[in-house]
């Protein structure tokens, strides 16, 4: 296959494949669910961090 | 009298299957495939400007340094919050105005970390910036374009709760245990836990401070500037805004504090005061106010476009943290207006009917839930207009003159007096009572939602002259009660159930969407 | 030590809002001007002709009516007047000037109007609103002066025909001051090892100073100094001297409980005590009469609401002042439940003068009658008191 026509096919594959995963993340609300399970780590963190507590 | 929709609403009818128990939502909405496709596209944009953010060191550093960072993990969910239900224009307007306010407020943890000695320490840029308090109007900044003003409590305190109903009460607890009563306002008292723990970024020449709110904002504001002078040698500056701002034997008084507000910047950035640039801004506060009053008279017909928490926040954000300072509301404003016009003409509907047409009255809980848009959903209830856009109506001076020089004092202090939610609970019962019905008639509804904050002493003050006028008016008055930022004291629910209750037992009428009456949120964002 | 003589005559007067003291001097043909809040300038309102009394609420019991109104988070203090105004029990006056102070005070007072609970068959009864300084400048000072003219001198004139001159002003100074050097001469013998006045009939003596006519009572109150001069002082010393400061503190039964416990109230740094409510106001002749007047009042307010920097930290090294001057060994911050200023100063205040000035503080609310937490408040005092005496041990023993 010549590469005028390749190089845009490719292109749009990616796209195409690119559309599917960032759609799939979007409707099942992925995004959400996987930082919703990276917060506890960061709240115990936050809890473990010396503070200077005063009025 | 209800009007129908004569459209079906495209894709999923009842919203109750998007949600579990979980933190966050089972899934997306399906709107059909056009609005389905917009939505997605405007997740990608909020994406985008997330990884812009984050892909900063100073940023990263500033997500493992400060607690209420972790709440920005759930911009999405927020944005998803506040377009439940939503298609066609709506949506659109929906998501013009909450995209931008993420956008800006993006910009504004940007400059803060920017400027934060704990993170990227850029002392040049912070010796260009002044604090202020997220409650207050950034009016006395129009002037002084060189420097920015840093509302450091908009992202710790005011948009973390947009985000995640749990976001303060860490805070809460810890200013309890500095001896806070528990009785006080949640809002201020959380400022004030962030500050005893040390959890606010810290830059800036100098901050002025306002006593709006109210007394709890006041004093608050005490506990914080101890710490900003004494230990970061931040000096500060309280800005004056009287309680009676009816009243004409106040306003001298108001407008000689902006200009010592003035002064005081001055002399802590040796910045000048810049009256092109001041009237530059003024002319956008006038195009603000317009756009605002034309968006009202639209939410008074039957086809309300603009409505909800949205139209409340989108409001807050451009008339008191923008305040006219940045061009790139102008542009937002006018998206808005077109999409607002074009459903107008097509008469748009969020909901299958509007039964109920309602006043959104009291310090509304829009930080914790999306309620109003719940509202329309699950009742067919549409809220009009709520207590904080019932803002400044006024034109203020815009043309350069010598006594529009002297004239833009008074304007200032004008506006720093109606500050949102302000202007209403303080001044005497009349702004907060008696235009509430006069509202009311304008925009021709027959229901008011009063949010009893529980811990707002200005609003449950006037507990009973609410209900006994409200009475003698044959409105519905329906009361809901909150305790705004501490959803331990009123869960989501607790606070829908007042609704449920009264919709059922006084109204007797079943809801539109079954599925959402009983939402199962309580651990959720 | 032997009883005051007039004491039980100041306890009587103090068992009812409207004392029998308020009709004598209405019937001699004075105006009865009610205030609720100390940052009205109560000069003013003592002009030839009329006479202030500040509203409280003896005695209170059940607020419920004002509890519907208002709701329960108020402060107790705004609920009890708003309920003794339903019942009628301020009929006596003849204006309401209130200051839009503290936001509860004011929904107080807003509430007073709307339910029409005083004034009737009044032909010249009015109800005014004035702003009042939040901070201590030139350009409060201004505001003061035109709030004072506009909301308390004028409509006093118009309605009830009263001279506002500077002369005026200057007689009402000087009828305040003779009351203010009493108070204060009195105040004194709290002073020392051995005081010879309670800081519970001292609080009486005071409270009636703000909520009876001041021209009936100077009479007594005289006596009352005379009497003080050789009264013998009780030889029990004291378990501790302390300071109470605060908010509105209108139940002198809260002075007695707290030296039930062996505390001596030797200063009354709090809302209608006498630090500073009964300074002196001293008057110049190159200035008018009014301003220097508000500037007293601006200068020394010690209401949590004024809120410049210099303030703040003002009303802590006051307080510390007092302790100094009195010889307190620690100091009580005390305020009314669900009062919003109060709550942040006592926090601000009680961590500042432990931490600076290196004072023991006990931190409580209470509600607006104390009889319905006697126990609870004498714990906490006891308590109180007990650590005092140990830190004063540990102290001798090191030294």
């Amino acid at each position: 296959m010549p590469k005028v026509v390749k190089i845009p096919l490719l292109l749009l594959g990616s796209l195409a494949a690119l559309f599917v995963v960032t759609f799939t993340v979007y409707f099942l609300n992925l995004d959400m669910k996987l930082l919703s399970k990276i917060e506890p780590f960061f709240l115990k963190h936050y809890d473990k961090m010396p503070r200077k507590n005063y009025v | 009298m209800t009007i129908h929709n004569d459209r079906t609403r495209i894709g999923d009818q009842n919203l109750g299957v998007l949600f579990n128990e979980g933190k966050v939502r089972r899934r997306r909405e399906w709107r059909g495939v056009k609005d389905t496709l917009y939505d997605y596209g405007r997740w990608l944009y909020i994406i985008s400007i997330l990884a812009r953010f984050i892909v900063k060191p100073r940023n990263i550093k500033a997500m493992f340094r400060y607690r209420w960072m972790a709440n920005y993990l759930a911009v999405p969910h927020m944005v998803d919050k506040f377009t439940m239900g939503l298609r066609d224009e709506p949506l659109r307007i929906v998501h013009t105005a909450m995209d931008f306010v993420v956008y800006d407020v993006a910009q504004t943890m940007e400059n803060i970390f920017r400027g934060d000695r704990r993170t990227g320490n850029d002392e040049k840029f912070s010796a260009r910036c002044v604090l202020t308090d997220e409650n207050a109007m950034t009016a006395f900044m129009m002037g002084f374009p060189t420097l920015k003003a840093i509302l450091r409590e908009v992202p710790t305190m005011f948009v973390a709760n947009l985000l995640n109903q749990y976001s303060t009460t860490h805070y809460l607890d810890v200013a309890q245990q500095a001896g806070i009563p528990g009785d006080v306002c949640p809002m201020p008292e959380a400022e004030a836990g962030i500050s005893i723990e040390d959890d606010f970024a810290v830059l800036g020449a100098c901050a002025v401070q306002v006593n709006t709110t109210c007394d709890g904002s006041l004093m608050g504001n005490g506990i914080i500037a101890k710490r900003l002078e004494r230990e970061y040698g931040i000096p500060t500056f309280q800005l004056v805004a009287p309680m009676r701002h009816r009243e004409a034997d106040v306003q001298d008084y108001a407008a000689q504090d902006i200009k010592n507000a003035i002064a005081f910047i001055e002399e802590h950035t040796g910045a000048k005061w810049d009256w092109d640039a001041y009237f530059e801004c003024a002319k956008r506060v006038n195009d603000i106010t317009r756009n605002r009053l034309a968006w009202l008279e639209m939410n008074s017909t039957n086809y309300p476009q603009f409505v909800g928490a949205p139209f409340s926040l989108y409001n807050d954000t451009n008339y008191m943290g923008n305040c006219g300072r940045s061009p790139k509301f102008p542009p937002i404003d006018r998206k808005i207006m077109k999409y607002a016009q074009h459903g107008y003409e097509a008469k748009r509907m969020m909901a299958p009917e509007y039964r109920h047409r309602a006043i959104i009255w009291g310090v509304q809980p829009q930080y914790v839930i999306d309620m109003l848009n719940w509202m329309i959903h699950c009742w067919g209830i549409v809220p009009l207009t709520d207590m904080l856009s019932m803002v400044n109506t006024r034109q203020i001076a815009e043309v350069d003159t010598p006594e529009n020089r002297e004239q833009a004092y008074y304007d200032m202090a004008w506006l720093n007096e109606n500050m949102i939610m302000r202007n209403r609970t303080h001044g005497g019962y009349k702004v907060l009572v008696d235009e509430l019905w006069q509202f009311c008639e304008q925009m021709n509804a027959d229901m008011v939602i009063m949010w009893e904050h529980m811990s707002c002493k200005a609003l449950d003050g006037m507990h009973g002259q609410f209900e006994e006028q409200a009475r003698e008016r044959g409105i519905h008055l329906v009361w809901v009660c909150h305790d705004l930022c501490d959803p331990r004291v009123y869960t989501r629910q607790a606070i829908r159930d007042q609704l449920n209750t009264y919709m059922r037992t006084v109204m007797r009428e079943e809801p539109l969407d079954p599925t959402i009456e009983f939402l199962p949120d309580e651990k959720a964002w | 030590m032997r009883d005051l003589k007039h004491l039980q005559y100041f306890e009587d007067l103090l068992q009812v809002a409207n004392n029998e003291l308020i009709a004598q001097a209405q019937s001699e043909g004075k105006i009865c001007v009610a205030y609720p809040c100390e940052n009205v300038p109560e000069p003013l309102l003592n002009l030839p002709g009329a006479f202030s009394v500040r509203l409280f609420a003896p005695n209170t019991g059940s607020t419920d009516i004002a509890t519907y109104y208002m709701t329960n988070l108020l402060c107790e203090t705004s609920r009890a007047l708003l309920e003794r105004a339903i019942e009628g029990g301020f009929n006596f006056a003849d204006c309401v000037i209130s200051p839009d102070g503290c936001t509860m005070m004011n929904r107080c007072v807003e509430n007073m109007e709307l339910l029409k609970t005083m004034g009737k068959d009044k032909e010249h009864f009015f109800w005014q609103y004035m702003e009042i300084p939040l901070k201590d400048d030139d350009n409060n000072l201004s505001l003061y002066k035109l709030q004072c003219k506009n909301h308390i001198l004028d409509p006093l004139h118009e309605a009830y025909g009263l001279d506002i001159s500077d002369a005026a002003i200057r007689q009402a100074v000087e009828e305040h001051n003779r009351v203010c050097r009493l108070i204060r001469a009195i105040g004194d013998f709290r002073k020392g090892e051995k005081p010879r006045i309670t800081g519970y009939e001292f609080h009486v003596l005071t409270l009636a100073t703000y909520v009876c006519p001041k021209y009936l009572i100077v009479d007594k109150l005289e006596e009352t100094l005379e009497e003080l001069k050789t009264r013998e002082p009780d030889d029990k010393p004291w378990r501790a001297r302390v300071v109470l400061v605060g908010s509105e503190a209108d139940d002198s039964g809260l002075i007695k409980l707290i030296e039930e416990v062996g505390a001596f109230v030797c200063a009354d740094r709090f809302c209608m005590g006498s630090l500073p409510g009964r300074n002196l106001i001293e008057l110049n002749d190159s200035e008018d009469a009014l301003t220097q007047v508000c500037r007293a009042y601006m200068h020394r307010c010690q209401c949590p609401r004024m809120m410049n920097m210099a303030k703040v930290y003002g009303r802590k090294q006051y307080v510390a002042d007092v302790a100094k001057e009195y010889g307190a060994d620690g100091i009580i911050y005390e305020q009314v439940k669900f009062c919003d200023p109060w709550a942040y100063e006592r926090t601000l205040g009680s961590v500042m003068l432990r931490d600076d000035y290196g004072y023991p503080v006990l931190s409580v609310d209470r509600p607006y009658n104390i009889r319905s937490s006697v126990g609870q408040m004498r714990t906490r005092v006891q308590a109180f008191v007990e650590s005092i005496e140990i830190k004063k041990l540990q102290r001798g023993q090191t030294e």
